[in-house]
């Protein structure tokens, strides 16, 4: 399915069982995305017809919010049963439905799973709590008094003083990371632990392509630690690993754990834990970078980012449902983002920021175009945010973190073309105002506007299709005196046989059919392919700047740009020099020119 | 055989194929040699003499590498040239005219360091076989060396004016890598002929941008006015560097700390000196002589300046300083700061550099740079465009103190920029644990200290830029009016 989405995914197993490396995620929110029965919340029947939509925009994999039966106290990260879906949402059958119209479609889906904690309205808790000695009194986590685990921070310290809480019925304290109306499971009881695999199973069997892990690394506590990221933690991971390549190969584990790069590392394991991990700390340092017009924000925290094991990838975004998250940066360097970002206090939430990005950047496209270019190019797989493919706002008067999840904007039809109930029925009314607002941001606009940001980011990720070296390759940075500049390569891994295979034009025909040229790097064999080389240059000033890079070993190829497929002067012998302009960013291929009748030729080759 | 990733110190060695350079070489060395930067004279040398010279490696299709010493002017000089066919030459040294030497016989000669093949020759010739590259990258000439930087993994300085005996950049860093201070560039190879540095390679900072650059980055954003954010016409305050994208006193903190812990391995590596006022009497001395080139405005507010810091009873300790130290010694990476080239201020003598000082001087001179940076922005890279406009010409306004409206607009700005950037700087020098005891213990002394050096190297700057560059001169008065207590 990575080539031009002419694959189609089975449902069961697939040959592909990495396709999550080159994949291109798309998050949604069910409740938002589009209302099919007319009740104000958006359903998955919606999703199933806004399919089409996604197929065009060229995302591999949708990654739903969670779905289940919910008080949604906290979004459906509250969850009050594991094997039912959220009446308003639809029934088993639309899940089901849902995935065979997607792999119909080439497109896979996966689902958030909280496994830290349920809601406290989910029977499990509601038994749990009745005494001390019923048959699941173990499975929450309970203490005679407050004191226990002290070690451990708590998260959410805009409305939680500690993670425990008095249950007035038990007359115990029951332990939660997260909201008080969050209780975490006991992992330490078997009972629990299997019954987690039990739901795994269970939504597998109906064709979930795999998992998004919510809250990872608060499975276990223990006396003296912080209770995050401990060993037995890792050890049910690679139970959970196991079951699933065994019964289901072909479906991904990604793992949310908001920690410094080296600690989120070990999610990975040996390669026998999640196929995934976020990228946590790289996404508020690309805003970062682009705030101080100089590279190494960025460049540091990819230096500091230890190398993953094999069949593994990194999870990058620039937005997703929730804040700009802060918990990875330093102290000052919070501070500072607070400062640029979030002027308004009603903008900060928690220990991060509740915006979109479109808001975020000052609804400058440069700016927006640059970070989408960075996303899509660094190592890692992009996810992608409902609505910022169309450069939608938010709503900061919204409480919670609602404020980044009002209904997406269709049309410029009443309720945005989302929903055909009242407006008043809405779950939250949508952008109305003069800058972001439905009427000017919607996507049957864009998509009539052929220099739209819908149609820009939709070229983008055909590009990113065409070069598989953006989903496995390896990266370099290349050394520029300008600290404006960020500049660096993605190869072929050694040994990586898709890459390698793709060629020097990926499977783009147009790029391939530019006369005369064959890849970087490669012998120039008949049975040798040359491997895909990509540079990618970008611009992080406001102003416009030149580089002069370093691209000797390169020499006598030449750079043709992958959106346009015009090629620049070829490397000399000379560091390559190149301007930008505000903002610019180039992805080129690295190309040789072979043989004489070269007609698409520019400028001055000085080989 | 070791690539250059994987690094390994090497002491090198120095070798020759064979004695004695062609014939009719000679008479081509000398207008070679006036055209490279690295020669200290001007015009074609009258008298050359080639000290010692022979072939230093053979390489396929009939080329050598050339290896010599001459004398010109009593300067030696290191040599490295390229010999290849006529034929086979012309490709390589397009574009490379300076280094170009001419042709005997069929032969043409070139320098070395402009061709890869020759370049790569010399790094495992000179590792003794021990570092083998696949790129060559040579960076240009510079005041006193020429670089050349293979696979983006390691920097080769080739020292072109040989004072005879240890290169004082080799040394230091070596002697600083060996006490463990982490914020230098790894030395890989001291490639060297009896006593005499020849060449010496360190790890290469890649991605790496001076601190010149990042300053004048922030800078940048500083000075060039934003559009507004928020509601109304009342215009945000700019002059606060903090609120402001560019903001580079995060960056200017580490810095400090790095210096800090600069200074601590020097006195690890070299020792310190508990008395040293006589030296530092000498200084005020020659200080108090240099007066007689300010304004007269100036010299009371100088001499009660300097009659504080004759009264300076503790002085803290005196060690090696770095001696040149200034934003462009410093390099940024993803690893944080790097210090780079401790050959101290080359137009100084060397046993001058090698003085013991307090290590307030480098933090003074630092300080200065930040000034510059300022300056540099503020006087020159801000108006040149307005003045370009006006079709006036830079020197000529400036001379008559008309540096254009702009600037002086700019001129709080700068003012807020150094202030806040130098108090983050010493924050983080003085938050380095056992600094203290390289100080004076009395944090006002230091200050005091540190004003002293100030008011040397700005002394030294006005000096220097009378004789060199008359429009910047208003660069170290300004600074000095301010040392003296003026706006």
């Amino acid at each position: 399915m990575s080539m031009a989405g002419t694959a189609r995914v089975s449902g069961t197993a697939s040959e592909d069982v990495r396709w999550y490396q080159r994949a291109v995620f798309y998050e949604v929110l069910v409740r938002g995305f589009f209302d099919k029965n007319d009740d104000g919340t958006g359903d998955i029947p919606g999703l199933i017809a806004k399919l089409d939509y996604l197929e065009w925009l060229g995302v591999d994999c949708i990654w739903l919010l969670p779905f289940y039966q919910s008080p949604l106290r906290d979004g459906g990260y509250d969850i009050s049963d594991y094997w039912t879906v959220l009446p308003e949402y639809g029934q088993i059958a639309d899940v089901a439905q849902l995935v065979d119209e997607a792999h119909r479609r080439g497109m896979r889906i996966i689902a958030d799973l909280v496994m830290n904690h349920t809601s406290d309205q989910h029977p499990w808790f509601l038994e749990s709590r009745q005494d001390r000695t019923n048959p699941r009194a173990d499975w929450y986590v309970w203490s005679d008094d407050d004191q226990r685990y002290a070690d451990a921070r708590v998260i959410f310290v805009d409305t939680e003083k500690s993670n425990w809480s008095l249950d007035p019925q038990r007359g115990q304290y029951y332990w939660h990371r997260f909201f008080s109306h969050q209780p975490d499971l006991n992992y330490d009881n078997p009972e629990v632990a299997d019954t987690m695999l039990d739901v795994v199973r269970y939504w597998l069997d109906i064709g979930l392509d795999g998992f998004r892990l919510d809250a990872v690394p608060y499975l276990f506590e223990r006396d003296g630690t912080d209770c995050e990221n401990l060993p037995e933690t890792h050890a049910y991971l690679r139970r959970l690993r196991k079951e699933v390549d065994s019964l289901y190969p072909g479906k991904v584990l990604l793992a949310e754990a908001n920690q410094w790069p080296e600690d989120v590392v070990e999610y990975f394991g040996a390669g026998d834990e999640c196929h995934m991990c976020f990228h946590f700390p790289l996404m508020p340092r690309m805003f970062m970078a682009v705030r101080r017009e100089q590279r190494y924000p960025v460049t540091e925290i990819l230096a500091r980012t230890p190398s993953v094991p094999e069949g593994c990838s990194w999870g990058i975004f620039l937005r997703n449902h929730d804040e700009l998250t802060l918990e990875m940066v330093t102290d000052e360097e919070r501070d500072y983002m607070w400062s640029e970002y979030a002027k308004d206090p009603r903008m900060k939430r928690n220990m991060g920021i509740g915006r979109r990005l479109a808001p975020l950047v000052d609804a400058d496209r440069r700016v927006g175009e640059l970070l989408h270019s960075l996303l899509f190019s660094l190592p890692g797989s992009p996810v992608l945010y409902y609505g910022d493919e169309i450069g939608m706002g938010d709503n900061i008067y919204l409480g919670d973190r609602d404020g980044v999840r009002t209904p997406m904007q269709w049309s410029p039809d009443r309720n945005a073309g989302f929903s055909r109930a009242d407006f008043a029925q809405l779950y939250l009314p949508p952008l109305m105002d003069p800058v972001y607002g439905y009427q000017s941001v919607n996507v049957e606009a864009q998509m009539r506007n052929p220099s739209s940001i819908l149609h820009w980011m939709r070229r983008m990720l055909e590009v990113r299709r065409q070069h598989p070296v953006f989903g496995t390759g390896t990266m370099t940075v290349v050394s520029t005196d300008n600290p404006s500049v960020l500049a660096y390569v993605r190869e072929p891994a050694g040994g990586d046989p898709e890459a390698q295979a793709a060629g020097v034009a990926g499977s783009d025909p147009a790029l391939a059919a530019v006369a005369g040229f064959v890849g970087a790097g490669g012998q120039r064999g008949a049975e040798a392919t040359p491997p895909d080389v990509v540079l990618c240059i970008g611009n992080l000033s406001r102003f416009a700047q030149p580089a002069m890079l370093p691209l000797q070993r390169w020499q006598g190829m030449t750079p043709i740009e992958l959106l346009g497929r015009v090629p620049f002067p070829a490397v000399g012998e000379g560091p390559f020099f190149i301007t930008l302009p505000p903002y610019g960013f180039y992805w080129f291929a690295l190309m040789e020119r072979q043989g004489s009748g070269v007609t698409a030729d520019v400028g001055p080759a000085s080989t | 055989m070791v690539e250059v990733d994987q690094f390994e110190v090497s002491t090198g060695r120095f070798g020759l194929v064979q004695e004695g350079l062609p014939a009719g070489l000679a008479r081509l060395l000398g207008p070679y040699l006036a055209r490279q930067r690295w020669y200290a004279g001007s015009g074609v040398p009258g008298e050359l003499r080639v000290l010692e010279g022979g072939t230093l490696v053979e390489l396929p299709a009939q080329a050598r590498l050339l290896w010599a010493v001459v004398v010109a002017n009593d300067h030696r000089y290191q040599l490295l040239l390229a010999e290849r066919p006529a034929e086979d030459a012309t490709r390589r040294v397009a574009g490379h005219e300076a280094a170009t030497l001419g042709s005997v016989e069929g032969r043409a000669y070139y320098d070395a360091t402009v061709d890869a093949e020759m370049a790569l020759a010399l790094l495992e010739a000179a590792s003794g076989g021990a570092y083998k590259a696949k790129v060559a990258r040579p960076l240009g000439a510079e005041q006193s060396n020429t670089s050349v930087v293979y696979d983006d993994k390691m920097i080769l300085k080739i020292f072109r004016r040989l004072a005879g005996g240890p290169n004082l950049d080799a040394e230091v860093t070596s002697a600083l890598a060996r006490a463990g201070f982490a914020h230098v560039a790894r030395p890989v190879l001291r490639w060297r002929k009896g006593g005499t540095d020849l060449a010496f390679g360190q790890e290469y900072l890649a991605g790496g941008t001076d601190g010149w650059a990042l300053a004048l980055t922030s800078l940048r954003d500083l000075y060039t006015p934003e559009p507004l954010r928020g509601d109304g016409y009342k215009d945000q305050d700019r002059s606060d560097p903090e609120m402001r994208g560019g903001d580079f006193a995060a960056e200017a903190e580490r810095l400090g700390r790095v210096t800090a812990e600069m200074h601590l391995c020097m006195a690890g590596a070299f020792g310190t000196s508990r008395d040293w006022s006589t030296s530092w009497s000498s200084l005020l001395g020659s200080l108090e002589a240099d007066l007689r080139h300010i304004g007269e405005d100036m010299v009371g507010a100088a001499r009660s300046l300097l009659q504080r810091l004759r009264s300076l009873s503790d002085l803290g300790v005196a060690l090696r300083p770095h001696g040149d130290y200034h934003l462009g010694q410093v390099m940024r990476t993803d690893a944080g700061w790097y210090v780079l080239d401790f050959e101290g201020e080359p137009n100084r003598p060397v046993e001058e550099r090698l003085r013991p000082t307090s290590p307030m001087k480098d933090v003074a001179c630092m300080l200065r740079s930040f000034d510059y940076a300022t300056s540099y922005a503020t006087r020159f890279q801000m108006v040149q465009a307005e003045m370009a406009g006006a079709g006036a010409q830079l020197p000529e306004l400036a001379a008559r103190g008309e540096v254009g409206p702009r600037a002086s607009a700019l001129e709080p700005l700068a003012q807020a920029w150094k202030e806040r950037n130098g108090d983050a700087f010493m924050k983080g020098y003085q938050s380095c644990s056992g600094i203290e005891e390289l100080l004076p213990a009395d944090p006002a002394d230091r200050e005091t200290l540190r004003m002293g050096y100030e008011l040397e190297k700005a002394l030294y700057e006005l000096s220097y830029e009378r004789a060199f560059r008359p429009e910047w001169a208003e660069i170290p008065l300004h600074a000095l009016r301010r040392l003296f207590g003026g706006p």
